[in-house]
């Protein structure tokens, strides 16, 4: 398991240039007598160096998020859920959960249907201004479906469109549930990178200055101001829409299983009781699940992971 | 490059590998069945064929890939639908599973959607059956009419009575648990059995948990005097074989269950067509099962209008010829009516705003038999009880239910509803995890330290907060249906499924009135700060689902004008060039019913009824109706 977080890796190798850097324009010295202050220096050069060499091998990297993106979602992520006397989003490695998320099935939008046309959702349905649709009907002159070619498309109130003609006015939108609030015409990759510029715009704009550099009070205003719609622009996307984005993968990092990247050392279950998978006897309590699911009272267990019972099933340690 | 492939043609052709398609596929294979005729069955779906030991076993635990991921169910991007709140909208397509109200997707494969439900049963009454024509008979003139606007409620084209044998075929090959049904007439200590059920659930009920005790005991006692029974649920409580011979494990409550998020289930104890008629059929010798292809049209004969064939695409992109003496549609909610719709079989439903000017049938008569997103709520804090959050048990175990509130068991004149609810309290904690739900559903407070504080060892439960929200039954309008989307397709180019969906006001009108009732009862068992809360009101509800728990849209019926379906499952509408070698069943297939006896349970018995119809249709002499 990784034990620092990527900004004391950050520091540590920072250190470790700046002590390279001195050590090259040191003179080398003539007197016998700062022979020992000279083998000391070089004693610590080599023991931090030796650190860095072995902490190499665990300290994670980033397959997605910029060097700009890594410093401000790390304070994001560190608002939502704060360290406090308990572990938080940082030592969670929250935001490695969202790195990887990023870059795999979710950054990629892969099991989202993302055909046109798109079209935002929240157009009041008092809206004067119609939405303006192009009926492509690729289908409607399809042999299979019978009668398809003569079929008009029409929707009551905004007149009728036959095939091929051109725009159709609609003149209310639907207002039903999340699974059809994402209307975006950008993968999830693409939405938080927009997200992220438009977010940091208007920390300048409305606190005076990056994100990182606020207050952690104003922090969390501006991040209660993005679910307010309180940016006036933010690069066409709605402020709310990222902004729940944001928590949610806050919080998934927090509470998912560890194989994805967040939740390190199962911080976040054990913060809440969670058990994992373990289900009474994982370690060798010897609790019975049939009772622990009709008990009157709790009984905290230790957490387990879905790798250790993968390894535990495969009849590993 | 792809090609077309003629397929041996068989006698039946099923069309979607689910719980009603299993019945089908078991009845018409086994030789024994069929007085020793090999009738060659094939079945087809578009999914794989989980295995629940290497697929499932040692990888469900996982709320990311289940949860958002939805590693076993049906990928967006193959096919989603859309939807919309009035035919004057813009339907927009669902885009992504989005917790914590978007995440029940369709089922993929063997199975179908029941390799992730929650295994919820209980038989549907014989209210249910006739709702219409009770209520006409017990309320004045009109009533209906009054509570439903547009209504487009029918009665069956059988009873309940009629039903009842199928049922217990149905229950016998799943394995259900239970201690039969409660009703008005028995006795408090439900022991005497229920007078609808001529024999009880196969398997004894799970065990239950101390709040369903004491929900139990207060609703047994004055002023209540309700009928309280275990929850019915189609988890294996015991080791079991079926009438076919094929063997279950049981359940080994290890939580990951149904649910929020809608696990899989690693023993098999979870009742679907995979692990109880799919067995059987493959053992039958004459069964062939076709996964990973997908369906995209029937063939028709211009002349008779019989269907001829089934086409559906492999994976490699091949087009594949399926020919058939018979079919069965049990293709899931609405692409049930996606593919008749898309192959010109039956008659689409077109909607008018004058009720009386609507016509056809496939598509008609939509309801949702779910409880929707942001409901009326009713809830307490019962101190007196703790205890585990985390996964322990399975989905909907271990709690105790009452039909008394529901059907017509209680007075309705002048309550601006009919129908109502199943109420059930105290089950195990192990339906699904509710991390992922949790980190879906935050909003602008689920920031910061203080609501960080609130996550404290929540799962470590010092009490039990009592919670429901029920509502009456969704009624068919005109106004509520499916058709073909006329912008969106499917990765083929084929057009989507839209929905056209609200509630209707017989659900929130007696969501507020049941929320009260149930109020009554949590106070009673000692729950504090009980309160009914987000009253829904006319105008303000929307469908936040996009179309798991339909019920109707393809309904069997006493008339071909509305039906698609009659008495034996078999397609009779359009009157003329009538497709009657096509059969169909499932939640959608529904006429009515009340809320929330399983839709599937309720299906069921139409799927031993469809079976029974294809065998006397394959001896007619020249193709009909089965009289």
């Amino acid at each position: 398991m990784v034990d620092q977080t990527r900004r004391e890796f950050l520091k540590l190798g920072l250190a470790a240039a700046a002590s390279a850097a001195m050590a090259s324009g040191i003179e080398i010295p003539m007197f016998g007598s700062q022979n020992s202050s000279i083998q000391t220096q070089l004693n610590n050069a080599n023991t931090k160096i030796a650190n860095l060499n072995a902490r190499v091998n665990t300290v994670v990297g980033f397959l997605s998020l910029s060097v700009a993106e890594q410093s401000l979602l790390e304070k994001i992520v560190e608002t939502i859920i704060p360290t406090d006397a308990d572990p938080g989003a940082k030592e969670a490695g929250v935001i490695y959960f969202i790195d990887r998320a990023l870059a795999g099935d979710y950054g990629q939008s892969a099991n989202m249907f993302m055909d046109g046309p798109h079209i935002l959702p929240r157009i009041p349905a008092s809206a004067t201004t119609p939405l303006s649709v192009n009926p492509t009907l690729s289908w409607a002159t399809n042999p299979y479906i019978p009668g398809a070619s003569t079929s008009p498309i029409s929707y009551i109130g905004g007149g009728v469109a036959t095939p091929g003609s051109g725009t159709q006015g609609i003149t209310a939108s639907p207002r039903v549930g999340s699974g059809i609030n994402y209307q975006y015409p950008l993968n999830m990759r693409e939405f938080w990178r927009v997200g992220l510029v438009a977010l940091q715009a208007y920390a300048n704009s409305a606190y005076g200055g990056n994100f990182e550099t606020l207050s952690s009070a104003n922090q969390l205003l501006l991040l209660q101001d993005l679910w307010a719609n309180k940016p006036s622009s933010f690069s066409n996307i709605l402020p709310s829409d990222f902004a729940y984005e944001l928590v949610f993968m806050t919080w998934a990092g927090f509470l998912m299983d560890p194989i994805y990247g967040g939740n390190q050392n199962m911080v976040g279950w054990t913060y809440t009781g969670f058990n994992g998978v373990n289900f009474g006897n994982f370690y060798g309590e010897g609790q019975d699940q049939k009772a622990l699911m009709v008990a009157t009272t709790p009984t905290r267990l230790k957490p387990a992971s879905l790798a250790q019972y993968q390894q535990q099933a495969s009849g590993g340690a | 490059m792809p090609t077309t492939i003629t397929e041996t043609p068989a006698d039946v052709v099923i069309l979607g590998v689910g719980y009603m398609s299993g019945v089908v596929a078991a009845e018409l294979s086994i030789a024994s069945l069929n007085n020793n005729k090999n009738y060659k069955v094939v079945a087809i779906t578009k999914g794989p064929y989980w295995d629940y030991v290497n697929d499932f076993s040692t990888t469900k635990y996982d709320e990311w890939g289940v949860g958002l991921g939805r590693k076993y169910d049906s990928p967006l991007p193959l096919q989603s639908t859309t939807i919309r709140n009035t035919p004057y909208q813009f339907a927009l397509p669902v885009r992504r599973y989005t917790m914590p109200i978007q995440y029940h997707a369709l089922g993929h494969g063997v199975g179908g959607a029941a390799q992730h439900y929650g295994g919820t049963m209980g038989r549907q009454g014989p209210w249910g059956y006739q709702m219409l024509s009770q209520t006409n008979t017990r309320y004045p003139p009109g009533t209906i009419d009054t509570i439903n606007p547009h209504n487009d409620l029918k009665d069956w084209p059988l009873q309940y009575y009629q039903y009842e044998p199928y049922y217990v075929q149905w229950e016998n090959a799943h394995g259900l648990c239970g201690n039969y049904n409660g009703s008005t007439n028995n006795p408090g200590s439900d022991s005497s059995g229920y007078p609808w059920m001529s024999q009880n659930y196969k398997l004894p009920p799970h065990p239950l948990t101390p709040a369903a005790q004491l929900f139990q005991s207060t609703v047994q006692s004055a002023p209540f005097n309700y009928h309280p029974f275990p929850h019915v649920n189609a988890l294996a409580s015991q080791p079991y074989v079926n009438q076919y011979g094929v063997p279950v494990n049981p359940c080994v409550y290890d939580g990951y269950c149904g649910g929020p998020c809608d696990y899989a289930c690693e023993t098999g104890a979870k009742a679907n067509a995979a692990y109880r008629t799919i067995p059987a059929a493959m053992k039958s010798g004459n069964f062939t099962l076709v996964v990973n292809s997908f369906i995209f049209r029937l063939d028709t004969d211009p002349t008779s209008g019989l269907v001829t064939a089934a086409r559906y695409y492999d994976p490699q992109g091949n087009v594949h010829i399926q020919q058939g003496k018979v079919f069965f549609n049990g293709m899931w909610g609405y692409n049930m009516i996606r593919i008749m719709l898309l192959s010109g079989v039956g008659a689409p439903y077109v909607w008018n705003s004058d009720p009386t000017m609507v016509s056809g049938t496939v598509g008609r008569g939509m309801t949702n038999g779910y409880s929707p997103y942001k409901g009326t709520n009713v809830s307490g804090t019962l101190s007196s009880i703790g205890g585990n959050a985390y996964p322990a048990g399975n989905a909907g175990g271990g709690s105790v239910d009452i039909y008394d509130l529901m059907d017509d068991n209680f007075d309705h004149t002048g309550l601006g509803f009919i129908g109502g609810s199943q109420i059930g309290v105290g089950g195990y904690p192990g339906g699904g995890p509710g991390n992922i739900t949790f980190a879906g559903g935050v909003s602008s407070a689920s920031m910061g330290g203080t609501f960080k504080a609130t996550q404290k060892d929540k799962y470590l439960q010092t009490k039990t907060v009592l919670s429901s929200t029920p509502f009456a039954p969704d009624l068919p309008t005109t106004d509520n249906y499916v058709d073909l989307d006329p912008h969106y397709t499917d990765i083929y180019g084929d057009p989507l499924a839209r929905l056209t969906y609200d509630w209707t006001p017989n659900m929130y009108i007696g969501a507020t009135y049941l929320a009260n009732k149930v109020k009554d009862i949590f106070t009673k068992m000692g729950a504090s700060s009980v309160t009914v809360s987000n009253t829904v009101l006319p105008g303000a509800v929307h469908n936040d689902w996009w179309g798991h728990h339909l019920r109707g849209g393809c309904r069997i019926g006493t008339d071909p004008t509305w039906s698609v379906w009659d008495k034996w499952n078999q397609c009779w509408s359009p009157t003329v060039k009538t497709p009657f070698n096509i059969f169909g069943a499932g939640e959608i297939t529904n006429t009515s019913g009340d809320t929330v006896p399983s839709g599937t349970h309720v299906a069921g018995p139409q799927s031993y009824r469809a079976a029974e119809g294809i065998k006397q249709y394959l001896g007619l002499m020249t193709p009909g109706l089965v009289p």
